[in-house]
This record gives C-alpha cells, structure tokens and sequence, in this order.
C-alpha cells in the first residue's frame, strides 16, 4: 500500500531508497562522534540514547525524524559527516526544520558541494506511517510516497 | 561539543533543551504548514551584486547560505548589522574542521567581522583551574584546533586575545549593544540577556551562520527581530512569597514555554531592593536557565525590561496563556531535577559558581558570602576547590574595584577562572568529576549537581553532601 505526503522541500531532489526511521529528535553531534574523533567515514550512527539509530548505518539511506536536538555544534558535526560522504541520502522532517539541520544542510550543500535532499513540515501522521526498511520515493516538489 | 549524559538525563524529555524538540531559534514555528506562503528574499542592488558573484566567490556563498537559512524560518528581506559582535564556536575540537577551512578562506581573502568580536569562553584555563596532568592530556587530545582557532579569530576581528566569556555584554568586558541595535549572536544566555535587558534584536541563530552573516554585516529578518516576533506569547504570573531563586524560577519558565516569548508579572516586587547590579545579575541567571531549560530567546518583565516599560501588556498578542509560578511550582521543579552522580553519596571534587559567566557584583557578593560561612564554621579555607567563573576584563575589573576582597579570596585558594565551565565538563576524564553548583545551566549541561547557595555554602565548609541529600543507592546504579 503507499501513503502520500507533502511536505516543504528545502533542497529538492528525486530520490527512492530504504527508510531509517528515528521517532525521537535525531542529535548529530552524538551521533556521528567517531567521523570526527577517529575519522571514520562510517555512516553508522552512535548515539547509544537513540535507541531506533543506534548503530545502524544510515548512510545514503532516507532518513525520517521529527527534528534534530542537541549540542549546536551539530551543525559542525553535519558538515564533517557530509565531508567523509556518510550522511543519509535524504532528511524527511516531520516538524519544520530546526536551526542545526538547516546550518548543517545549507553548509554542506553550500561549501561542499554535498547536497542532502530535504523535505520538512511532513506532519506527525508521516511519521507514524513510516517504518524502517519501507521503500520511499521522495520528489523534488516535496511529495514523499511511502510503499509498506 | 558532544554533551555527555546518562540514559536518566536523556528520558527527561522536555526538561532540557538538548532532548526537546524545538526549532532552537527562539520562534515557535509548531503551527507552520507546507501550504503557508514561502518567502521569497527582496534584495537591495548591493545585496543583488553579491548574489550575483560580483564581490567575489566567498561573499556570494555566505550570502547564499544567509539568504536560505533565512527564508526557511520565514524572512523575506534582510537587514544592516549595527551592532557588537559575538561568537559562540569557542573550542577547537576536531568537529569544527569544515567551519575552519571556511573560516581560513575568509582570512585568507583578507574579510573580517564587519565590526570587532568577542567571542565565548574557552574549554580550558589550567592557570586558574588546572585539572591535573592526566586530564591536561584529554583535553589537548580533545581540542586538537584550539591554538588554530585562536589565531585565526584574531585575524577575523577577535577584540584581544582577553576577549573571551559568555557575558561579554558586561560593562566590563565592553561589547554591549544598545537597545534596537540588529546584530546576528548564537550563545543562547547572552542572546537572552541582550535580547531581553538590553533591547537588541538577534534570533537564535546557528553556528557558521553567525560568522557568515557577521562577515557580510546582514542578517535575515524573522523571529526575534521583528516587532510581531518580539510579543509575549505566555504571561509568567509569579505568586511566590519571596524572591523566587532566580535559576530556578527561569528553570520553571523554560520548560514551560519552550521557546515562546514569555512576558514576567509580580516579580518587579521581589526585585525593588535589588541595586542595579544586583538586579542585572540576577535577570542574567533567570535568563539563562530559561534558555537551557527551554529555548527562550527573549523574555518581557513588567516594570523592569525596556520594552516592557515602553509598551507595558500591549507586548501580549491576544490569545496569550498564563502559567502561574507558586511555592509549590517552584518545588515541583527543583524535586525534578534528576540526580546523575554514579555514587549519591560520594563527596564532590569541586565546587563551580558562574555559569554564565560572572558580573562584578556577583564576585563582590560571592566574596561576602564565603567571608561569612568560612567564619561561622569556624575554619580558615574551603573544604574543597572553589572556582568563580567570570571574563577577564571582569575579574581586573572586580580586582580594582574591590582589592579587599579580591585579596581575601586569593587568600583562602578560591579561584576566579575563564574557563567555560560547561565544556569544562563535558570534556572527557573531567566530564567523570562530582561537582556541586549554583547554576541550573551547568546542571542542566553536565552532571553537576544543582544547590541553592545556603546549602552550597555547607558543601564549601563541610566537603560532603549535607544528610538530607544522602541516600541509598537503588539497584539499578
């Protein structure tokens, strides 16, 4: 069955790959702690208080969260991510975007080079139709199809 | 910097700012929809030029980055910076290499802040508080970039190389703006401050942003900036029978509204016989744990804040809420305040004052007060280390001010210290230290424990935890 969502694309692009679902705010600075402490270019997340993440690899995945939290220095943290190529290939925002994503999201894709398709505004219903491993397909117009 | 915290900490969804779910702005955007208006930035010829490449590669890419960032949370144009410029990015981990790479073109291309900064304090200042030589390493291993990202703030338009606190809105430290000034700052306690007792106009804005939009001298129109996004959306009806502790009151406050405007009534009386120092440092700290309990950019006192006394209820928009603060609320909330040592009833390594940083008057006052309960105990010295977190031009200021008791301090080894003592402790090796504090945003940072200063005050005299704060440890320690 799919389930359709409009969301706001703040960086569009087509895009179809598997979920990553986080149901609780999605810290970047705890998350990608090894990327910039041991230089890793994993994209397995190591947030130990995200239980839905926890060292699952969501590189080049879709990621669905509702916002980012945590330390401002998460936009730091987005950019060296975005640096190794070990971010998720799409961020799908239930809520409107918080500052930290959006800093780290328009410097990657400003200075880098390394665009991360963004969709926000989905609405608390997208989050509760989606599950880790659903196929999505994301439009640059916003338009979020999920196939479970 | 990561911050450390125990699965306890991280479950208390909605009493910390780094677990709640907020755009961190400082503006509410939870009604927003897809379907709502998206702006589209007017720009000026200048602004168009830059857009269009014409100043440069660098100048156009920080205009872009400003330029999205803003429409995003809303802002259709964007406005002249004629104000102090502050940083918050202070430490020089391994995480902010891109922003230093960035940084290094800018510097390289000659560009600085359109105006000279100050900037946050640095993770460290083993002069005044040396951590020993084993955590010395952990900390050298942890800011890797420290000495690159000194140097080249001083090349931006770092002030001096004294230039560095949190409170550098301080008469003292010299970097005030005045009221209506636009400026683009990211330190949540001091946007607070400035915002709301100064009468500057900043969001919350993000790391990178700030620099961005300080090389260009513009930022993006939205949230706090605009009259509309200056309203009280919550009036705060204080009903306690005294002078609420301050940390505690803007604690209650900031898990209530999250980032709301808040708009204060019956505290004026409670802050009648306060001086003007007192009254500033004591809005300071109500402030600031308002923005790390929630995500409060700017609060209205009535009576007391400058645009409070302008526009007086008129700041409310008409559908406001209330939230009435008692006794009882206030004890509610300080019950709630979790307890994150490993072991309860260990003794405390350290004791921490100043977080944000100190004022002169709070140096002066913590100098009385430690006067006072080192006599009434009878003993000549703390039982355990005592540091005084303030800037430097605050700590020479309070020296020249008050040398009677700045000697005596010296005198009794309490240390008056630039280090930022929340990335003091979120610093590996010392993140594991017990520390006690007066201060709801070290608490809320870290594992430090939150005392009021009577009961601090036993813990400096004693080195142990008074009984009443004693208790077993439960099976799942």
């Amino acid at each position: 069955m799919t389930k359709t969502f409009k969301g706001r694309p703040l960086l569009p692009g087509n895009a179809e790959e598997s979920a990553e679902v986080s149901r609780v705010g999605f810290s970047p600075s705890a998350s990608y702690v090894d990327i910039v402490f041991s230089g890793s270019k994993s994209g397995v997340i190591k947030d130990h208080e995200n239980k839905d993440l926890y060292n699952r690899d969501i590189k080049g995945k879709i990621l669905c969260l509702p916002q980012s939290i945590g330390s401002s220095a998460g936009a730091c943290m987005m950019m060296a991510a975005a640096k190794a190529d070990a971010t998720p290939k799409v961020m799908l925002f239930a809520n409107h975007v918080d500052s930290i994503s959006a800093c780290g999201l328009i410097m990657a894709d400003n200075w880098l080079g390394k665009r991360i398709i963004a969709v926000d505004m989905l609405g608390d219903e997208f989050l509760d139709a989606v599950n880790t491993g659903d196929k999505i397909k994301v439009s640059e117009d916003g338009t979020v199809e999920i196939d479970n | 910097m990561s911050v450390t915290k125990t699965s306890q900490q991280a479950n208390l969804e909605g009493t910390d700012v780094n677990v709640t779910l907020t755009t961190q702005t400082g503006v509410s955007k939870k009604d927003a929809k897809p379907s709502d208006p998206q702006p589209k930035m007017q720009l000026t010829p200048e602004e168009q030029e830059i857009y269009d490449g014409k100043k440069g590669d660098l100048l156009q890419k920080a205009l872009k980055s400003v330029i999205q960032y803003g429409e995003w949370f809303g802002a259709d144009k964007l406005v002249d910076l004629n104000g102090p410029v502050h940083m918050a990015m202070s430490w020089g981990s391994a995480a902010i290499e891109p922003f230093l790479e960035i940084y290094d073109k800018f510097a390289e291309s000659g560009m600085k802040t359109y105006r000279p900064f100050t900037s946050d304090p640095k993770p460290m200042d083993h002069e005044n508080l040396d951590p020993g030589e084993e955590k010395r390493k952990a900390v050298a291993e942890t800011y890797p970039n420290q000495e690159r990202l000194e140097k080249l703030y001083l090349k931006l338009g770092l002030v001096d190389s004294d230039s560095w606190s949190c409170a550098s809105y301080l008469p003292e430290a010299g970097n005030a703006p005045s009221k209506g000034d636009n400026i683009a700052w990211t330190e949540s306690s001091a946007i607070n401050f400035v915002n709301s007792i100064l009468g500057a106009r900043t969001n919350r804005n993000s790391m990178g942003i700030d620099m961005m939009c300080n090389i260009l001298g513009k930022a993006p129109y939205f949230g706090l900036m605009t009259d509309e996004g200056r309203k009280g959306k919550w009036i705060i009806d204080v009903k306690t029978t005294k002078r609420p502790v301050g940390m505690l009151l803007g604690s209650a406050i900031g898990l209530k509204v999250l980032e709301d405007v808040p708009y204060v009534v019956g505290l004026d009386k409670f802050l009648e016989d306060l001086n003007e120092e007192q009254k500033i440092s004591y809005l300071k700290d109500m402030g600031a744990a308002t923005a790390s309990n929630g995500a409060v950019g700017l609060y209205h006192v009535e009576g007391i804040t400058p645009e409070a006394k302008d526009q007086g209820r008129d700041l409310l928009v008409d559908n406001y809420q209330t939230y009435v603060i008692d006794d009882a609320e206030l004890d509610r909330i300080y019950n709630s305040y979790p307890d994150l040592w490993p072991d309860h009833n260990k003794g405390p390594e350290r004791l921490f004052v100043g977080c944000p940083h100190l004022t002169v008057e709070q140096l002066r006052f913590a100098s009385e007060k430690i006067e006072s309960g080192l006599n009434q105990a009878g003993i000549s010295k703390p039982a355990l280390p005592v540091y005084l977190f303030a800037g430097k031009k605050v700590r020479d200021a309070f020296v020249e001010r008050y040398p009677k008791e700045a000697k005596y301090l010296e005198e009794v080894d309490v240390n008056i210290t630039h280090n930022c003592p929340m990335m003091y402790l979120q610093t590996p090796k010392q993140s594991e230290e017990l520390i006690v504090t007066n201060s709801n945003k070290c608490r809320v940072y870290s594992t430090a424990r939150f005392f009021f200063d009577d009961s601090l005050m036993k813990v400096l005299t004693t080195g142990k935890l008074a009984p009443e704060y004693l208790k077993e440890q439960s099976k799942d320690d």
